[in-house]
C-alpha cells in the first residue's frame, strides 16, 4: 500500500517555506478525487466520483441516504480499498494508502458516531491528537526523557489552551465516557485540531446534536477554517450545510451529480429530485 | 509523593479499596514471617513459593501489557514461558542435546529472543486482522508449542524433559559461593523449635534476589511505558483502533510492540522457572498456566500493573494454598477441585462485584512529570475514583 504513495512529491511535508512554494504550484487543490469507484459485490456504491476541494474552503458532500457519502469518506481517508480511480492529497497520491499513512499526509477525519475511548479522561482522549510525539517512540521513554516531557508539557498545554477555546476546559478531567453525544462531538473536533490538518474530513458533525451545542460547532468549524484548516464535511442538516458550506458537492447512487454554491444547489431540479426520489425509483 | 518521605501523606492519598489491599497484605506478610520464625512454615519452602508467586506476577505484567494495555488477546501464554524456560534450559541443562552446561545469561538471552521471534512470526499475519484472529491464532500456537516440545526429542528430550540446569548465580564470581560462605543462622522464637536458615535458605534468597531484579525491571519498565504517549496510543488503539489510525498512528506497529514486549517479559517468567525449579519439562507448558494468568488479570485489573502483581500473588496463594486442604480431614473435597472451584467463585465475585478489578488503573496516562509542571491545577490523583470505576467509598 505504501508503495502508492509518490514520495517524491510530498514538498509540503517539510517546512513552511516549501510548502507556501508547492502550495502556489498546485492550483490551491487540496484534495483531488478523480473516478473513484468501490463496489460490494455487485452492489456499486461510489461510481466513477469526481470533485476537488479548494484549499481554504468550507465544502460540504450531500446526497440522500445510501448516496455513498460515507463510503467516499472511508475510500478518501483510506479505510476502504478503492476498485478504481485516485485520491490526492496535497498533490501527494495516497490512493489506496493506509489511513494513518494519509493522516500523515494531512488529511484528518472525524467518524459519524463520536468514538468513545473507555477509561480516559477528556484531556487523555484530546491528547492522543498531536503528531509525531516523541513519546510515541517505545525506545525514546528511556533514551530521551527529557525530549518526552517536555514535548508532552507543550502538548498539555495545547489540549488546555484548545479546550478553552472549545469552552469545554471544565470537562478536562471527566471519563470521556461520560460526555454527551454533543460534547463528543466537540472533544472530537478538538483532538482532530491538534493533529494540525490541512483538511478536516467531518462526517455529520451535527447529527443528533442539540441547537446550542450546533450551532457552537458551526462557529468552531467557521473559526478554524478562518485559521487556515480546510473542511470537508457530510451533514444532512441542510440549514446548517447552506449557512457554513461554500461549495456544495451534491452525490447521488455514488456520482457526483452536481456542485456549486448552496443557493445554485438549493434551487437545482436534479438535487431536489434526488432528494425526493423522482429519479423514476 | 513517595511512601518513604511522606507515609501519612501516602496512606492518606490512597483509595479505601487500596487501603483495604495494603492492609491485607500487611496482614498476610505479617503472618507468613510469624510462621517462618516459628517453624510453622519451612523457610526454603516458603521462598520457592514466593518465587513461584512472583514468576506468575511476571507472566501477569506481560499478559497485562498485551491484554490489558492494548487488548490483544494472547491465550499462548504458557507458550511464551514454555520458550523462555526451554530457550535457558537448553543452553544451560546437563543433559541438554543442543547446547548443555552454557552461562545462564546465555539461556536468558536465547529464551528471549527465542519468544521475540515467534511473537513476531504470529504477529505479522493476524495483527492487522481483528482481535479474534490472535486470539485462534495463540490458541492454536500454545498447542503447536507444546507438541513441538513433547515430540521433538533430538531438539528437546521430549517427555523426559531437561535437568540439572544450573541456578542462574552458579558461576559468578562471589554470588557463585555465597551459599557455601553465608553461614547457618538459628532463630528459636519458640522455645525448644528453632529453626535453621541454612544453605537452602541462602540458596532460595538469590534466587528470590533473581525473581525481583526481573520483576523489578519489567514493573519500572511498564510502568513509565503505560504513563506516556505509547501507553496512551495503545489505550486508545484498545478502545478503538480506527479512531487512531485516522488520527495517524500506524496501529500495526503499536500492537507489535506492545506484543512482542509481552511475550518477551512472559519469557523471562520462563527463564527464571528454569532457574528456580532446575528441571523444565512438557508439562510446564499446559494450558492451564495461561488460564491462571488470565484469572489473574481480570482480578488484579486489566490494564493495571500493580493488579496484575497482586492478582500474580492471590492465584498462587489459591493454587498453592489449597494443597494444605488435604490435611484438614472433615473436609470432603480434594484439593485440585477444590483449587478450580476457588479460583472459578473468585471470577465469579469479581465479575459481579467489581469488573474493573480489584485494583485498575486510576491514574492518567499522562507524562507524570507533564501534569505537575503544565497542569498544576489539574493533578491527575483528582481523578483516581472516576478512571477505577467509581468511587471506592
Amino acid at each position: 500500500m505504501t508503495d502508492a504513495i509518490e514520495t517524491e512529491k510530498p514538498a509540503a511535508d517539510t517546512d513552511a517555506t516549501t510548502r507556501t512554494n508547492a502550495d502556489m504550484s498546485k492550483d490551491d487543490v487540496l484534495l483531488r478525487v478523480e473516478n473513484l469507484q468501490k463496489a460490494f459485490g455487485a452492489l456499486v456504491v461510489t461510481d466513477h466520483a469526481t470533485f476537488e476541494v479548494e484549499r481554504g474552503t468550507i465544502t460540504a458532500l450531500i446526497g440522500p441516504n445510501g448516496a455513498g457519502k460515507s463510503t467516499l469518506f472511508n475510500l478518501v481517508s483510506g479505510f476502504y480499498e478503492p476498485d478504481g480511480g485516485t485520491v490526492t492529497v496535497n498533490g501527494v497520491d495516497v490512493t489506496g494508502a493506509e489511513p494513518y499513512e494519509v493522516a500523515e499526509h494531512g488529511l484528518i477525519r472525524t467518524f459519524q458516531t463520536p468514538r468513545k475511548l473507555e477509561g480516559m479522561t477528556v484531556r487523555e482522549a484530546m491528547l492522543v491528537g498531536p503528531q509525531a510525539q516523541p513519546g510515541e517512540s517505545f525506545v525514546k521513554l528511556f533514551t530521551s526523557p527529557g525530549a518526552v516531557a517536555t514535548a508532552e508539557e507543550r502538548n498539555l498545554e495545547r489540549v488546555e489552551r484548545i479546550l478553552a477555546e472549545f469552552e469545554i476546559d471544565h470537562l478536562a478531567t471527566q471519563p470521556a465516557t461520560d460526555l454527551s453525544g454533543g460534547q463528543l462531538k466537540l472533544v472530537e473536533l478538538a483532538r482532530a485540531m491538534l493533529a494540525e490538518p490541512e483538511i478536516l474530513l467531518l462526517d455529520e458533525p451535527v447529527a443528533g446534536v442539540n441547537p446550542t451545542l450546533r450551532n457552537k460547532l458551526a462557529d468552531q468549524i467557521r473559526r478554524l477554517n478562518e485559521q487556515g484548516t480546510t473542511c470537508l464535511l457530510i451533514e444532512h442538516d441542510m440549514e446548517f450545510v447552506m449557512s457554513l458550506a461554500d461549495p456544495v458537492i451534491v452525490l447521488d447512487r455514488g456520482s457526483v451529480l452536481t456542485e456549486g454554491p448552496p443557493s445554485a444547489i438549493q434551487s437545482d431540479d436534479t438535487v431536489i429530485d434526488a432528494y425526493l426520489g423522482g429519479g423514476g425509483v | 509523593m513517595s511512601v518513604l518521605s511522606d507515609p501519612r501523606g501516602y496512606w492518606d492519598e490512597l483509595t479505601a479499596t487500596e487501603r483495604g489491599v495494603t492492609a491485607a497484605l500487611g496482614l498476610v506478610v505479617f503472618g507468613l514471617v510469624l510462621a517462618l520464625l516459628t517453624g510453622a512454615l519451612g523457610a526454603s519452602y516458603f521462598l520457592f513459593l514466593f518465587g513461584l508467586a512472583g514468576m506468575y506476577a511476571l507472566l501477569s505484567l506481560g499478559l497485562n501489557s498485551q491484554w490489558g494495555f492494548t487488548g490483544l488477546i494472547n491465550f499462548s501464554v504458557a507458550a511464551f514461558f514454555g520458550l523462555g524456560a526451554y530457550g535457558a534450559a537448553l543452553m544451560t541443562a546437563g543433559n541438554s542435546p543442543i547446547a548443555g552446561g552454557l552461562n545462564p545469561v546465555v539461556g536468558l538471552l536465547v529464551g528471549l529472543v527465542l519468544a521475540a521471534v515467534v511473537a513476531v512470526a504470529i504477529g505479522i499475519p493476524t495483527l492487522r486482522l481483528r482481535a479474534d484472529y490472535l486470539a485462534i491464532a495463540t490458541l492454536g500456537l500454545a498447542e503447536v508449542i507444546r507438541l513441538i516440545v513433547l515430540n521433538e526429542r533430538q531438539w528437546t528430550n521430549g517427555s523426559q524433559g531437561l535437568r540439572g540446569i544450573p541456578t542462574f548465580f552458579e558461576d559468578w564470581p562471589v554470588l557463585g559461593t555465597f551459599t557455601e560462605v553465608m553461614p547457618a543462622i538459628e532463630v528459636e522464637l519458640v522455645p525448644g523449635s528453632p529453626v535453621v536458615f541454612g544453605t537452602s535458605f541462602w540458596q532460595q534468597s538469590l534466587n528470590v534476589a533473581l525473581l525481583l531484579i526481573f520483576l523489578g525491571s519489567a514493573f519500572l519498565i511498564l510502568r513509565r511505558a503505560q504513563r506516556s504517549p505509547w501507553g496512551r496510543l495503545l489505550r486508545t488503539i484498545r478502545s478503538d483502533e480506527d479512531l487512531a489510525k485516522a488520527l495517524g498512528k500506524n496501529t500495526y506497529s503499536y500492537k507489535m510492540q506492545s506484543f512482542v514486549l509481552g511475550s518477551v517479559i512472559m519469557a523471562l517468567a520462563g527463564v527464571f522457572y528454569a532457574h528456580l525449579n532446575l528441571f523444565v519439562n512438557p508439562g510446564d507448558l499446559d494450558p492451564i498456566t495461561t488460564f491462571y494468568v488470565w484469572v489473574a488479570v481480570i482480578l488484579g485489573g486489566s490494564g493495571s500493573n500493580r493488579g496484575a502483581l497482586l492478582g500474580g500473588f492471590v492465584v498462587v496463594a489459591i493454587r498453592e494454598g489449597s494443597r494444605f486442604v488435604g490435611d484438614i480431614a472433615w473436609l470432603p473435597v480434594g484439593s485440585a477441585p477444590l483449587r478450580l472451584l476457588a479460583i472459578g467463585l473468585l471470577i465469579i465475585l469479581v465479575m459481579r462485584f467489581r469488573p474493573q478489578g480489584i485494583l485498575p488503573p486510576q491514574r492518567e496516562l499522562i507524562w507524570p512529570s507533564a501534569v505537575d509542571n503544565a497542569a498544576p491545577s489539574r493533578p491527575d490523583r483528582g481523578v483516581r475514583d472516576a478512571k477505577g470505576g467509581g468511587s471506592d467509598d
